[in-house]
C-alpha cells in the first residue's frame, strides 16, 4: 500500500470512501499497536474516521498525505482513550483482559506468541513508533509529526523500541 | 524506509510486517455507514494564497469607503461651510428688555429677561474643521427669512466664492454685521465673540497690530492678547478689546475685514433698568443720610438713640458707596463693549487650499484623510489586538507543551 496518496484531480482530494478503503486497516493496526486492544481498537478506528470526515473538508493534500493526517488524528483519539482510561481507573480490568488475551495474538494474526508477548511488553509510545515506521512505512518526518516530536527523537524512540523489542523476544525465547 | 534505521533489526522487522491484520467488515461497514460520501474534498487555499487574495479585496474595500465618504463629505462639507456664513446675524434689543432671535447652529438664541435683556445670536460652523476658510457673506436682514432663504443665498455666496478662490471682499462681511443694532441711548453691556482666519503667520501678526490700532483709533484699548504660532506655519491670536458701545459695531466691521470670518456672536445685555434702579437706591440712601444727620443735629436724643442712629447712617454711608461704586460699574459697563477676537491661520490655510484646488481637491483631500483614519484605525487596531496575540499565543504555546509532557508521559507509563 503506497504511503501517500496521489490527488486525484488538481484542486481537488480523493473522496473520502477511497481514503477509508486505502487507510483503514493501516489506521485499525496502529490503534490495536497503541492500545494492544482489538475491541477499542475498532472503537477508536471508528472514531477517528468520524473525526476525519468532519474535518475532510479543511484536509490540505500540500502539507501531507491523508495517511499521515488520519494518523494524527488517530494518535489524538489514542491519546484521549488513554485519558479516560486512566480516569476510570481500568489498569485492573485491562491487566484481565491482557491476560485473556495473551492466549491471543492481539498486534497481527501470524505474529508468533514470543513477539505478541513482547509487543505488550512495550509501552504504547514504543510500539505507536514500531507501528508508524515498520508496518505503516511513513517516513521519517511525517511519523514525527504524527508523535509531535522531532525527527530525531522519532529515530531515537524507534530504535530503541527494536532493541527492546528483540530483547523482551529473546527473554520468552530463553 | 531508511535503512540505516533498521540496520541490525533485520529480523525483528521482518517477523512483525510478516503479521497480517485487517480491519474487521463491520468495522468498515461501520466507518462507511458513517457519513462518507463520494464527494471529494475540495482543496483548501493556502494561507499565503488567501492572503493574497484576502489583501486586494480589503484594501479595495477600504479605497472604496473612502472614495464614498470623500464624495459625499466633499459635498456636505462646503453645504457645512456655507452653512457657517449664511448663519443669521441680527439683534433686535427691545427697549424694556427682550431680545428675541432664531435659534442658530450655535444653539444660542434669543432670550428674554425681566429686568435686563439679554440677546446672543451666533454664527459658526458646525465644526472649526467645516467652518474653516469661510468667509462672511451677506445675511438677511429678518431672522426668520434668513432660515428660510438660507439655501439660496448659501448657492450663491458659495458659487461666487469657489469662482473667485479667494476670501470674499471686506463689504460682503461688512454687509453681514449691518444688522447688528446695538440701540443708541441706552446702556447696553455687548460682548462680541469674533474669529477670524488669515492667510499665515505673518498676517496673524499684521492681523493682531491691525486689530490693536483699530479699538485704539475708536477710542477704545486691548485689554489683553495673546499671540501664538508654530514652525509648522499655524498660528492663533487671542485678543481681549474694549471699544465705546457706540462704536461696538464699527469695530465689529473694521475688525471683521482683517481677515475671513469664521464664526461670530454677538450678545447684549440692557442695563438700563439696574442703572435706574442703582440710582433710586442713591437718591433714597441720600435721603436717609440727611434725616439721620439732622436727628443727630436736633440734640434730642437718649444716648441710646443716639448710638442707634450713628450706626445706622455708618451703616447707610458704607451702602451708599458701595451702591455708586456699582453705579460706575454699570455706566462703564453699559457705555463699553468687550470684542473677544481669535485670529488664526490652521483652518484656514487647509481650507484655502481645498478651495483652490476646487470640489475635486476637496474630495480627494477628504479621502486621504478618511484613508488615514483608516489607517490609524487598523494601526490602533494592531497596537491593541498584537499584545493580546502574544498572550494568547503564550498560552496556547505553554498549553501545548504541557499537553504533549502529559501525552508522552501517559504513553510511556501505560505498559500492557
Amino acid at each position: 500500500m503506497p504511503a501517500a496518496l496521489a490527488i486525484s484531480r488538481p484542486g481537488r482530494a480523493q473522496p473520502f470512501a477511497d481514503v477509508v478503503a486505502e487507510n483503514l486497516d493501516a489506521v485499525y493496526r496502529y490503534l490495536v499497536y497503541i492500545t494492544g486492544d482489538r475491541v477499542a481498537s475498532e472503537d477508536l478506528a471508528a472514531e477517528t474516521f468520524e473525526k476525519a470526515y468532519r474535518g475532510w473538508r479543511k484536509f490540505d493534500p500540500h502539507r501531507g498525505a491523508p495517511r499521515t493526517w488520519l494518523c494524527r488524528i488517530a494518535h489524538s483519539v489514542a491519546v484521549d482513550w488513554f485519558r479516560a482510561e486512566a480516569r476510570r481507573q481500568r489498569r485492573e480490568d485491562n491487566y484481565m483482559r491482557d491476560a485473556q488475551m495473551l492466549e491471543e495474538s492481539v498486534f497481527a494474526d501470524g505474529l508468533s506468541p514470543e513477539l505478541d508477548h513482547a509487543l505488550h511488553r512495550l509501552t504504547p509510545a514504543e510500539r505507536e513508533v514500531v507501528a508508524l515506521r515498520v508496518l505503516l512505512e511513513l517516513d521519517g518526518p511525517s511519523a514525527a509529526r504524527v508523535l509531535g516530536i522531532s525527527q530525531t527523537a522519532c529515530s531515537t524512540r524507534l530504535s530503541r523500541a527494536l532493541k527492546r523489542l528483540e530483547e523482551e523476544v529473546g527473554d520468552v525465547r530463553v | 524506509m531508511s535503512a540505516s534505521e533498521f540496520e541490525g533489526h533485520e529480523e525483528i522487522v521482518a517477523a512483525l510486517t510478516a503479521g497480517k491484520l485487517d480491519a474487521p467488515e463491520h468495522l468498515r461497514r461501520r466507518v462507511l455507514a458513517a457519513g462518507p460520501g463520494a464527494k471529494g474534498a475540495r482543496v483548501p487555499m493556502s494561507p499565503r494564497r488567501r492572503f493574497l487574495l484576502v489583501l486586494p479585496v480589503a484594501a479595495t474595500l477600504a479605497v472604496g469607503a473612502a472614495v464614498v465618504h470623500g464624495a459625499f463629505f466633499a459635498g456636505s462639507s462646503a453645504t457645512n461651510g456655507a452653512d457657517a456664513r449664511l448663519l443669521p446675524l441680527h439683534i433686535g434689543n427691545r427697549p424694556g428688555g427682550s431680545v428675541t432671535g432664531p435659534k442658530g447652529p450655535t444653539g444660542a438664541a434669543g432670550a428674554t429677561g425681566a429686568n435686563g435683556a439679554t440677546g446672543h445670536i451666533g454664527a459658526t460652523g458646525h465644526n472649526g474643521a467645516t467652518a474653516s476658510g469661510t468667509p462672511a457673506y451677506p445675511l438677511p436682514n429678518a431672522a426668520g427669512s434668513a432660515l428660510t432663504s438660507k439655501t439660496a443665498h448659501r448657492s450663491a455666496a458659495f458659487e461666487e466664492y469657489q469662482a473667485s478662490g479667494a476670501p470674499v471682499s471686506p463689504q460682503k462681511s461688512l454687509s453681514s454685521l449691518n444688522t447688528i443694532a446695538i440701540p443708541k441711548g441706552r446702556l447696553v453691556h455687548a460682548t462680541a465673540y469674533l474669529s477670524v482666519g488669515v492667510a499665515n503667520t505673518n498676517a496673524l501678526t499684521q492681523a493682531t497690530n491691525n486689530a490693536t490700532q483699530i479699538v485704539t483709533s475708536l477710542g477704545g484699548f486691548t485689554q489683553s492678547s495673546q499671540i501664538d504660532s508654530s514652525h509648522f506655519g499655524s498660528g492663533t491670536a487671542f485678543l481681549d478689546l474694549r471699544v465705546p458701545l457706540a462704536h461696538t459695531e464699527t469695530a465689529i466691521e473694521r475688525l471683521g475685514r482683517l481677515g475671513h470670518i469664521l464664526s461670530q456672536s454677538v450678545s447684549t445685555k440692557d442695563l438700563e433698568q439696574q442703572a435706574q434702579k442703582e440710582t433710586s437706591q442713591i437718591g433714597q440712601l441720600q435721603r436717609t443720610i440727611v434725616i439721620y444727620k439732622q436727628a443727630l443735629a436736633t440734640g434730642t436724643l437718649s444716648p441710646t438713640q443716639r448710638i442707634d442712629i450713628q450706626i445706622k447712617l455708618s451703616n447707610a454711608e458704607h451702602q451708599i458707596a458701595g451702591t455708586r461704586k456699582q453705579h460706575s460699574k454699570t455706566v462703564k459697563a453699559g457705555t463699553t463693549a468687550e470684542i473677544k477676537m481669535s485670529l488664526s491661520t490652521t483652518h484656514h490655510g487647509g481650507a484655502a487650499g481645498h478651495h483652490k484646488t476646487g470640489k475635486l481637491g476637496q474630495m480627494l483631500h477628504n479621502i486621504g484623510t478618511f484613508l488615514g483614519i483608516e489607517g490609524l484605525v487598523v494601526l490602533y487596531a494592531l497596537v491593541i489586538v498584537l499584545p493580546i496575540a502574544l498572550v494568547a499565543a503564550l498560552i496556547w504555546w505553554l498549553t501545548r507543551g504541557r499537553r504533549q509532557r502529559d501525552e508522552r508521559r501517559l504513553l510511556a507509563a501505560e505498559t500492557a
